[in-house]
């Protein structure tokens, strides 16, 4: 078809938000599932749960940090991942691996890709090569890592490190392409030439979707309206028809799990009704802007009137989120530019020969980059601050469902290539040069 | 008197008790002690402003306060990667909150060698790479421009090709031993599309946005030169004077006869859209211009009478000045021929009128008329200063001339009249 050759290799991307994985060739990951693990800590002695002493120690800053006088080493986590999640348990924290974009925690990674491998998709590892999607940012040191744990735990046969902007620029045809990313954690823009990514062009931006759903929640909550998580409420029939709200009284459920929950309402009510203005965000101008309704799921209608403009432009302008009680400054706020100040900046810092094709092959990939106008807005924004000499033009694929998995698409395409076979990084080179000479294997 | 002057004190002696009170206050006034009198009051005297910007005792106390982090200067180590040898100086370094600058000294960019490890990199990387010199470059330890690398990845090849081969001939039809990379042309190739590049759409919209204002700036300006000169009439078709070769065509125009404008009348409607055009051209088109209401004849009398004076029927040196010159003389020698014709008309209509009866009276305020209006006429037509003057000694000259041809027809008529009665 397009010189494609079967090996049954598996793509796996795992995003600060959520995971991907499945088969190359397909033209969607068939498991998707968060990127975030339930755990609930048990001591050595007993598999129960003490309650006092899981609260204490698994305790956020809330009720204020009590010292930790039991050895991480020692406890044991149990784990819970994926559809896992949905179901409230006492004393479970919800923990993310990731921080910045970047992996932290590889136990909580190993958790993950052993829950998609065995669970989700039903393989054994050992029999397929692994292509896995890596940060464009990604260290010498988190790539061995990867390596190590693939090869000595899962005992995959063959695998390789692909950079998310390389894949999805292969993913667009292109091998040359300026790519921003707005997922779930952050926003990364970087390009992408001959297929290889200039580290020296890369930007990343702290606001991505999490913290647009974050900025939402605050502000709606400023606003007096109560977001209640779907496990704290049930409804009880007092009439035919007729329901009403009895809250559930759940103390030993944890913060993380109740902010968790919050977020997910909140992320809903960001993707319906949310709107990228043409223009930038103005209080006043905004401020009679007729508003559109959303139903909670405890039956509650709100009313979302400027923050359906109002979020969406953090992207633009990040200091707009300053604006918002209830959410902290940047840790660097003079670093955190708008999308559109990467782009160019972005575009600047690689050689001139290459800028007007970069202008004319800008592309849109990761969830957030799903809101509403979003590529029009970026169009005009770098439309304006653009050489005049140059074509710009914003490339997002029309199905929302491509954009979110843009990065897994370009990896299914990659690794199902005939071209491409003689390129994976194989067991047997990791046993003879160690796992050093990925570096050189995985450019 | 003037001390009390230069001391802003009342003249009168009976002010001397509030001369005690405002003199405390005018006393920064004064003149200053190592100052004579006569030499403060040269240098503007008591107005004038000093001389240092007065600095605040608070400023100096205020300052240190606000510094928020510790900068610390050691004087520290320092080798340059640029060298061979591991020459180790000391200078001043800015130490931050304790943490001191890492990398290569700064300045070692402007003296890079290659080493042999540094090409080694860039062979390996190269490889890697294909070729793909931006990758190389952004993938590259040290921070090298791409022209760096790829003048020194050619350079070496070539080197090597050279000296692997078994004779020069062998190799000189290869590419990499043909031409030779040109590092400072692809720098400068490079900074001259990045200048282009760098007008951005905002630069673009503010020049046009500029040259538009210009535009209106100069049209305005040539619409009100046009509105002084709407006054006069257009010029008459007496082709007595032409004075524009260029009138005829258009009466309304802007510049129509206006003494300093000579310079932009000569220039041809044709030619006005042009920025840039050869002077000999315009000339000639002008020269056309001028003789397009005279015949062919009088073309030829002109260029006759040219010669006759010695000068080129095309200026040697056409600058802008000679032409001119040379065009008002072409208009003044046909307005010469004109005349002359019209002279020899009206001297055969005189010597013809001799023959015939003589009834001059009934003509002679009709003279007087004929008088007021010549003058009007020609003051319209004149175009400097001088040569209004000279058209008006003409005009004395043959105006009597002028004055006779009308008469006999009108002595002719009442002939005519009384033939019939």
């Amino acid at each position: 078809m397009y010189g494609g050759d079967e090996v049954s290799a598996i793509v796996i991307d795992v995003g600060s938000y959520s995971c991907k994985a499945g088969y190359a060739g397909d033209d969607t990951p068939k498991a998707v599932f968060p990127s975030v693990v339930g755990s609930i800590e048990q001591t050595e002695d007993t598999d129960d749960p003490k309650p006092d002493k899981e609260a204490d120690s698994a305790s956020d800053s809330k009720n204020g940090a009590k010292p930790m006088d039991v050895d991480k080493a020692k406890t044991k986590h149990k784990l819970y991942v994926g559809q896992e999640l949905d179901f409230r348990r006492d004393h479970m924290e919800v923990i993310s691996p990731m921080k910045d974009g970047t992996v932290t925690d590889w136990d909580i990674v190993d958790n993950i890709w052993n829950h998609a491998f065995r669970r989700r998709l039903l393989i054994n590892p050992e029999e397929h090569p692994m292509l896995i999607a890596e940060p464009s940012t990604n260290t010498a040191q988190q790539r061995e890592k990867a390596a190590e744990l693939m090869f000595e735990n899962y005992k995959v046969p063959a695998l390789f490190l692909a950079k998310n902007a390389v894949l999805t620029s292969f993913a667009s045809g292109r091998a040359t392409s300026l790519v921003v990313d707005s997922g779930g954690g952050s926003t990364v823009v970087s390009a992408v030439h001959d297929g290889f990514v200039l580290q020296k062009s890369v930007a990343t931006s702290p606001v991505g979707g999490e913290f647009l759903t974050d900025c939402m929640m605050k502000s709606l909550e400023s606003k007096g309206v109560v977001i209640r998580p779907r496990y704290s409420f049930k409804k009880k029939e007092i009439s035919p028809g007729e329901y009403k709200i009895v809250d559930l009284d759940l103390p030993n459920t944890t913060e993380s799990y109740r902010l968790y929950c919050m977020r997910a309402i909140a992320s809903d009510i960001k993707e319906s009704v949310c709107r990228v203005p043409d223009t930038a965000f103005d209080e006043v101008a905004y401020a009679n802007v007729p508003t559109t309704s959303y139903e909670l799921p405890d039956g509650q209608t709100i009313e979302v009137g400027a923050d359906r403009f109002k979020v969406p432009d953090i992207l633009f302008n990040p200091s707009l989120s300053q604006t918002i009680p209830g959410i902290d400054g940047f840790a660097d706020s003079t670093s955190v530019r708008g999308i559109q100040r990467m782009v160019i900046d972005s575009i600047n810092k690689c050689d001139v020969d290459i800028r007007k094709e970069l202008f004319s092959n800008i592309l849109l990939s990761g969830g957030s980059s799903s809101i509403l106008q979003l590529k029009e807005r970026l169009e005009k924004e770098v439309l304006e601050e653009s050489p005049q000499a140059a074509r710009v033009k914003v490339m997002a694929s029309g199905n929302s469902v491509e954009r979110r998995f843009s990065v897994w698409i370009g990896g299914s395409i990659l690794a199902s290539l005939g071209s491409f076979q003689q390129m994976w990084f194989s067991k047997a080179e990791y046993e003879e040069h160690g796992v050093s000479y990925i570096q050189r294997k995985c450019p | 008197m003037d001390a009390k002057d230069i001391l802003g004190l009342p003249k009168t002696p009976f002010s001397s008790s509030q001369e005690k009170k405002s003199r405390p206050p005018k006393e920064p006034q004064r003149k200053p002690d190592g100052v004579s009198r006569e030499v403060y009051a040269l240098t503007g005297g008591v107005g004038m402003a000093p001389l240092m910007p007065t600095i605040e005792a608070s400023h100096l106390k205020r300052r240190p306060a606000a510094e928020k982090e510790k900068v610390a200067w050691q004087w520290l180590p320092f080798k340059s990667s640029a060298r061979t040898d591991n020459l180790q100086l000391y200078h001043w370094v800015s130490v931050v909150n304790g943490i001191q600058p890492t990398g290569d000294y700064q300045f070692a960019k402007y003296n890079k060698d290659w080493s042999k490890e540094e090409t080694d990199q860039l062979f390996e990387l190269c490889e890697r790479f294909d070729l793909r010199f931006i990758v190389i470059a952004d993938r590259f330890p040290t921070a090298r421009s791409v022209e760096d690398l790829k003048s020194r990845y050619y350079s070496a090849s070539q080197t090597l090709l050279i000296h692997r081969a078994r004779s020069f001939e062998d190799v000189s039809g290869n590419p990499l031993v043909k031409d030779t990379y040109d590092a400072a042309h692809e720098t400068e190739r490079k900074r001259a599309l990045s200048a282009l590049l760098s007008q951005t759409k905002q630069q673009e919209r503010k020049d046009a946005e500029t040259l538009a204002d210009a535009k209106r700036i100069m049209e305005s300006r040539a619409a009100s030169k046009n509105v002084d000169e709407a006054v006069m009439p257009p010029s008459s078709d007496n082709a007595m004077v032409p004075v524009d070769g260029v009138s005829p065509s258009s009466s309304t125009h802007p510049s129509l006869a206006h003494p300093n404008t000579t310079a932009n009348t000569l220039i041809p409607n044709s030619l006005r859209t042009l920025r840039v055009y050869l002077r000999t051209h315009a000339l000639d088109q002008m020269v056309q211009a001028v003789g397009a209401s005279a015949g062919l004849r009088v073309i030829k009398r002109v260029d006759q009478t040219l010669q006759e004076l010695g000068v080129n029927l095309k200026p040697k040196v056409p600058t802008k000045a000679v032409c001119i010159e040379h065009i008002e003389l072409r208009n003044e020698l046909l307005t010469l021929l004109n005349l002359q014709k019209q002279l020899q008309t009206k001297e055969a209509e005189v010597s013809a009128n001799r023959e015939s009866s003589f009834t001059e009276a009934p003509s002679t305020p009709k003279r007087s008329k004929r008088d007021i209006d010549r003058p009007f006429i020609h003051d319209t037509i004149g175009f400097t200063g001088e040569r209004a003057g000279k058209r008006d000694h003409k005009r004395k000259t043959t105006g009597r001339f002028i004055d006779a041809p009308p008469s006999p027809p009108q002595s002719k008529r009442p002939r005519k009249l009384k033939g019939s009665d």
